[in-house]
This record gives structure tokens, sequence and C-alpha cells, in this order.
């Protein structure tokens, strides 16, 4: 047991202690903040400013008026500075709170940004009897280098039936819009409720009722659930909800696959500096082994709760802490236990296996396999916690630990005897692949030469 | 001659040190060792010798448990396995192996730790230690920043930092210049003054002439000499004399007249005078030197050399045995500066 210890020791240091984990381990959340910074900056000075002709030949004459008013660079700056402050209004208190900092100074470079970006669209009425082919044309020509900002970018063709209807029929004409190759998508939407708006001003007005009053009317404000739960109510937060899960299970994959692909290198190293030797001359196969998974184990708790911690200062500062249930907690580091022997094991195996790193890439797939199901089945888990295939799956070593994590953190969680059930699943789990590894790591560790196949391996365990 | 602190209870215990009992290794279809018997007193020094792939290693690696043998039965220092006794066993392997990112003190230390060797002392004498074998300065350095004689010393102190009993060194000399070969030899030799049995494996023979006063011969897997030096030489001996006349212009041959004396041939540079099975060495000595004056007469010993290839070319031709004596000796040319 001391020697497992000593060994334990050793790897955590040899690994943790270097400027490389250390930088890579903090890197990652430096950038992040980073990115949260310089992103909004980056955005302002990014899409060239938008300029030119949005012709319209409108038989009826009531529309051409509605869209020039809608495209009015001041409207669309109104209506933009409008969905950003529905934006803040939609956001939780929390968050609207702490928007004083950071958030609030991203939103205002985000308006500043929308503001600066509005596009300048001249809105000009054609001939209604002019030749709509003919009309079109200069939407295909090449653009030269440098815009004028006289180009034609869209035309929009008003059915003659768009604001009255024709004789006998129930339903109003509409319109043909064509436009330029390559127009950015906004403009086109900003058009189309340009179009929208009008056409529905127009018919309004003929009809002889008050757009005001129908407005008032017909608006229903959209409101934000409220989550009602044992401990009290909270605003339901959607993103966080979506996003819950995912965290959670990108934690555990992010902190085994770290401490697992360590395990995988310092083995092989081992095996190549030929020290493994003098090691086994110390200790027996089993307690090197050991004590290198326990080594790498703290690693990579030392990963999830560094990354956990900082998620827990994140929602303690948005007053979201209510949503991470400390039971969540309990289960995440017991699924991490379970899945890192399962992995980690394999890993140390397959490191004994070979006899330098890129020999264990042919031995890896299994393990990439068991990393890359749940990000496949992230999806369908999260829009049905509780399917056949989540249920089955979360039983299921070593899916068994990532997939219960998705469910666990789901707003429909499995009652708390899966979860259990699924922690037991996983140690037996964990059990046969160190078995394996047992077996594999003893034999491999000696061996030099040809590196063996995922057969020779399972034929090792057998005979081993 | 070893840093202080060093004290042994018992250095010679009734109990022999290792015994072997029809020890098999196979890989595959080969033979690695063949029913190994092989009892090491505690406190020998022995060597085991035969050329490259005779099986050597294998034994070690079963005697230390690190390999289990096919069949057979193992005893070290006393215990059914040597698992049991790995922190008073002292181990190099032939392939080397360092951390390279350590440093060399942690390293030894660690090593030590790793034997249940964690006293108070333990950094001293690891600086004791290093000085001894003149690394003294590179105690804080990583081990890759070692030249490759260098790493080979420290390895050979991760072996004995923790003063075991038994001492088990597979090819120590190899790749080491003659400095540290020496160097290495007076090491091993106040390890067994110390008290500790030593067992170490080489495949120039006279590596093994120099250090040990029992050897045991592998070849092919299979044991084909176990025995003390001085028995061996008595068994062996090719009872001849070399002789080299003090005129280069002598008639030699006037010398195969002698009583005693049967045969006499060249012998590379100087002549070799074969004696009859009656005869006494140290008489013919007496006659020859009355006869001719001598530059050179001695009596010839077998070297370890001659008696491996004796022993296992019995029924071979004379290009096996060529093949075996290039094999047994040291590609660096090192005898020379063992022998003087």
């Amino acid at each position: 047991m001391r020697k497992m210890l000593l060994i334990a020791k050793r790897e955590f240091l040899a690994t943790a202690g270097t400027r490389a984990f250390i930088i890579g381990t903090l890197a990652t959340p430096v950038l992040m903040g980073l990115l949260i910074v310089v992103m909004p900056r980056l955005l302002q000075k990014g899409a060239p400013k938008i300029e030119g002709q949005v012709a319209v030949v409108d038989p009826t004459g009531q529309v051409t008026p509605g869209l020039q008013a809608y495209l009015r660079p001041e409207e669309i700056a109104r209506r933009r500075q409008e969905d950003v402050r529905k934006m803040q209004e939609d956001m939780p208190p929390a968050l609207r709170a702490a928007g004083g900092g950071v958030s609030q100074a991203a939103a205002d470079q985000a308006f500043q940004t929308a503001l600066s970006n509005v596009p300048r669209l001249d809105v000009t009425s054609l001939d209604p009897g002019v030749d709509v082919d003919a009309a079109k044309r200069p939407l295909a020509d090449t653009p030269p280098r440098e815009m004028t900002g006289r180009e034609r970018l869209v035309l929009v063709v008003v059915h003659p039936d768009a604001v009255v209807r024709a004789a006998g029929k129930d339903q109003f004409g509409t319109y043909d819009l064509f436009v330029r190759g390559k127009l950015d998508d906004r403009v086109v939407e900003e058009i189309s409720s340009g179009m929208r708006d009008a056409l529905v001003e127009a018919r309004v007005r003929l009809s002889g009722l008050d757009r005001k009053q129908i407005d008032v009317l017909t608006r229903v404000d959209r409101v934000r659930s409220r989550t009602v739960t044992a401990s009290g109510e909270n605003a339901t937060n959607r993103v966080l909800n979506q996003l819950m899960p995912f965290a959670l299970m990108t934690l555990l994959l992010m902190s085994i696959m770290t401490s697992g692909t360590y395990l995988l290198t310092t083995t092989v190293e081992e095996k190549t500096n030929r020290v493994v030797e003098v090691l086994l001359s110390a200790v027996s196969p089993m307690e090197l082994m050991a004590g290198k998974i326990l080594g790498q184990l703290v690693v990579g708790l030392l990963v999830l709760v560094l990354y956990l911690g900082l998620g827990v200062v994140a929602l303690i500062s948005f007053a979201s802490l209510g949503l991470l249930d400390p039971m969540l907690i309990v289960l995440l580091l017991a699924f991490f236990l379970v899945a890192y022997a399962s992995v980690g094991a394999f890993m140390a195996a397959i490191g004994a296996a070979v006899n330098e790193m890129r020999e264990a890439q042919g031995l890896m797939t299994p393990v990439m396999l068991v990393f890359m199901v749940p990000w496949l089945l992230w999806m369908p888990i999260s829009r049905d916690p509780n399917s056949l295939l989540a249920v089955v799956l979360s039983f299921v070593p070593p899916f068994s630990s990532f997939v219960m994590m998705l469910r666990l953190a789901s707003p429909t969680p499995p009652p708390l005897w899966q979860a259990l059930l699924s922690v037991v699943a996983g140690a037996a789990g964990a059990y046969v692949s160190i078995w394996f590894a047992a077996k594999v790591f003893r034999i491999g560790l000696l061996m030099y030469g040809k590196p063996p196949s995922f057969a020779t391996l399972v034929r090792w365990a057998r005979t081993g | 001659m070893q840093p202080a602190g060093v004290v042994r209870s018992n250095p010679h215990p009734a109990t022999p040190a290792i015994v072997l009992r029809g020890l098999t290794k196979t890989f595959g279809e080969t033979v690695a060792v063949r029913d190994l018997d092989l009892t090491v007193p505690a406190g020998a020094l022995y060597g085991v010798i035969g050329p490259n792939g005779a099986g050597k290693t294998t034994a070690i690696r079963m005697i230390l448990s690190i390999l289990m043998p096919d069949r057979g039965e193992l005893n070290v220092l006393g215990r059914a396995s040597a698992l049991e006794a790995k922190d008073r066993i002292g181990y190099l392997p032939e392939e080397r192996g360092l951390y390279k990112k350590m440093r060399v003190g942690a390293f030894l230390i660690y090593m030590a730790q790793l034997k249940n060797d964690d006293g108070p002392d333990l950094p001293r004498r690891v600086r004791q230690w290093l000085e001894r074998v003149g690394l003294a300065e590179v105690e804080q350095k990583r081990c890759e920043e070692l030249s490759k004689g260098m790493q080979q010393k420290v390895q050979f102190l991760a072996a004995i930092i923790h003063q075991p009993d038994l001492i088990i060194l597979d090819e120590p000399f190899s790749g080491l210049d003659p400095v540290n070969q020496r160097l290495i030899r007076d090491l091993v030799r106040d390890e067994h003054r110390r008290g500790a049995t030593v067992l170490f494996s080489t495949h120039v023979m006279v590596h093994a002439e120099q250090l040990c006063d029992h050897v045991v011969m592998i070849h092919r897997g299979v044991k084909v000499l176990d025995d003390g030096i001085a028995s061996i030489r008595a068994r062996f001996d090719p009872r001849s004399l070399l002789f080299e006349p003090f005129d280069p212009a002598a008639d030699v041959q006037v010398l195969s007249a002698l009583p005693g004396v049967t045969q006499v041939h060249r012998d590379g540079g100087c002549w070799e005078l074969v004696l009859g099975l009656e005869a006494d060495p140290a008489v013919v000595i007496r006659s020859v030197a009355s006869t001719l004056t001598p530059a050179r007469l001695e009596l010839r010993r077998p070297t370890l050399e001659d008696v491996f290839v004796n022993i296992v070319t019995a029924d071979a031709g004379g290009n096996e045995a060529a093949a075996l004596r290039a094999a047994v000796r040291d590609p660096a040319g090192v005898e020379n500066e063992v022998r003087s």
C-alpha cells in the first residue's frame, strides 16, 4: 500500500507539476474569458455596411410608402434597439443585475454595432408597367470591386391583388422577391418584414379599420415560465436547463480523457525508458498499475474540481446556484470514479502493451468509441432523457456514467435508484476493465518488438 | 569503502540466498531456460556467464519474480518468491532505465523509498554515494542531462542505495569504458565485503574471471557448468607451459627431449610445452629454465572462455568454436585492461 502511494505521488507530481499541465489546464478558462471580452470588439469591426437600391413594382400604389418608412435607417436602428431591450428583459434578474459588469458592456457594444451597421436601403418605385425581366437584369450584374451604393440589390414585384382581393377570391395576393446573389440574409429578412408590415398596413387602411386598435387587440406578451420545486419557485432558465447536462457530461469526459491520456503517455514512457524493469524489481505489476491509476485519478479529480469550481463560482455570481443540486455533484464524483477506473485501467493496459505512442493509436479505437458515443447521443438523450435508449444505455458500462449524467442533469431526471444502479453497473464494468488491464499490463510491460493487436491483448488476458 | 551508515546484520546466515530447482521458461516454441538447478550461498559472489541469448536474463527475471516460471521451484532469501523479499534485493537490469525529467538525487531517493528505505539519513547517503562515484555535482541535474556513462553509474547506485542483502546485476559492465568498468568492479567488491550476496551475469568471460569466486555457465537455456573458479582451473588444467626464449634464435625444439614434456609447438608469439600426465610442473619448469634462458616461462591457466568453448563445442567443429569465442569476448577490447 505504501509503495502504491509512493508511485501514485510520483505519477501525480510528474504530471500536474509540469509547466505543460499547469498552462494547459489554466489556459482554457483564461482563453474563454478573453473570448468573452474580445469577441464583441471583433464583431463590431466585422461585416461591411450594406448600401443599395430596393426597386419596387407596385401596381396597387399602396405598398411602397409603407416599405419606404419601414426601411428608413432610423427605423431599423430603433427596432434593433428594441430587440436588445427585449433580450435584456428576457434575461434572469440575476444576470441583468450582474449586467453592470461585462454583460452590460457587451450588450452596449452589440447595440452600437447594430446602429453603425444598419443597411442604407434606397426604396425606389418603378413604373407598374415595367418589363420585370429587364428590371431583374441588374441583379445579375457582376458587382464592381467598390460598391457605389446605387446598385440594385432587390426587386419586389407586388401582385395587383395584394391589397384588395380579386373578385371571387377569399385570399389576398402576395408579392415576388428577387435578390442579388450573396446578399446578406438579414437584409432579405428586413425587407420581408417590411413588406409584411406595409401590406398589412395597406389592407387594414383600405378596409377602414384602425391599425393601432388591431395591434392592441392582437398583442399578447410572451411570459417567462417559472419552475416550481420543493424549495420554491424560480424563473425557468431554458438555456441553462439545456446547457447543464451538456456541461456536466463534457466535464466528466474532459477530466477522464485528460487523466486517461496522461496515464497512457507515462506508461509508454516508462516502458520506452526501460525504467519499468527497475520498478518491477521493487513493486509488483499490480502495485505499479494501481499506483499509476491512483496518481492520475488525482490529476483527473483536480481538473474536475477546478472546472466544477469555476462553474459553481459562475452560478453563484448569477445567483443561479439553486440550479445545481448538491446530490448531482456527489453523483458526478461517483460517476467520475467508476468511468475513470474503466477507461484508466484500459489506457494503462494499452500503454504497457505498446512500445511507443504511435502504436497505441490502433488500440485506442474502443476507448475513442466510449468517448464519442455520449457526444453523438447528447441531443436525443437531452430531448428525451427517459426514452428506452437513454434508460438502457445508462446501465451499460462504460457508457452508463456519461449517459446517466446527461439524464440526471436534465429537467426531468430519473429516480435516484436508477442513478445508484448505474453507479453499480459502472463499478462492475470497472472491475472487468481492471481485471483485463492487470493481465495485459503484467505481460505487456516486458514485451518489446511487434506491437500486439487487440486480439492479442484479449489472448493475454485469457491466458495471463 | 562504502559511505557511512551502512550497517548489516548477520551477513552470512545459513540459508542460501538463492535456490532454484528445475526452473523452466518457454516463450512460444522457444525454451529460454530448461530445468535450471542452482544454489547460491549467502555471501557468495556468483557469475552467470554465457553468450547473448543463452537465457541469463530470463533466469534472473524469474529469480526476481518479474517473470513467472512455467515450472520449477525457487527460494530467494528464504522466501518462496522474490516478491516477499523485494526490499532486500537490489537489481540492475540489462536494459537500463531512468526517469528522464527526474533529478538525480530525487530519483535515487525515490528508488530507495520503493525499497522501504526511507530513513532520515537517506538524502545524506545519496549525496555520499554520488561523491563516491564522482557524480557529486549532478545531484540536482535532470537524468536526461547526464552522459550515458553517468546514467549507468546512477542506475548502479539505484540498485545498491538501500543496502540490499542480495544484489543481482545483469550485464553490469556493458557499455562502460575501462575506467568506469574498474569503478563498478570495485563497488561490487565493496558490496560483497559488506556482506551482500552478489549474482551478476555477463557474456564477457573475462569479467567473471576478474570478479567472482564461482561461475554458472548457461548455453541455450541449459546450465553446462556450476563450479568454483579454483575447482574449474583444476578440472580444466591444460597441463602446459608457456615459454618464450630470451634468445629469439634459440632452438626451442630441444625442450621436447626434457623429461615430462610430450610436445612443443608454437602458440602465437611464444611456445607451448605440453606436459605428460605424470609430470610435476614445478620440476619441468626448473629443467626448462636450466636448458634455455627464458624471457617468459609460466604455467598456462585455463580461461573461462577456453572452458566454456571446450564444454559447449565438445561435439562441434572449429567454426562453432570460433563463433562462440567471438560471442564471449568483449567487443570493446577491455580484456587487457581488466587483466592488468
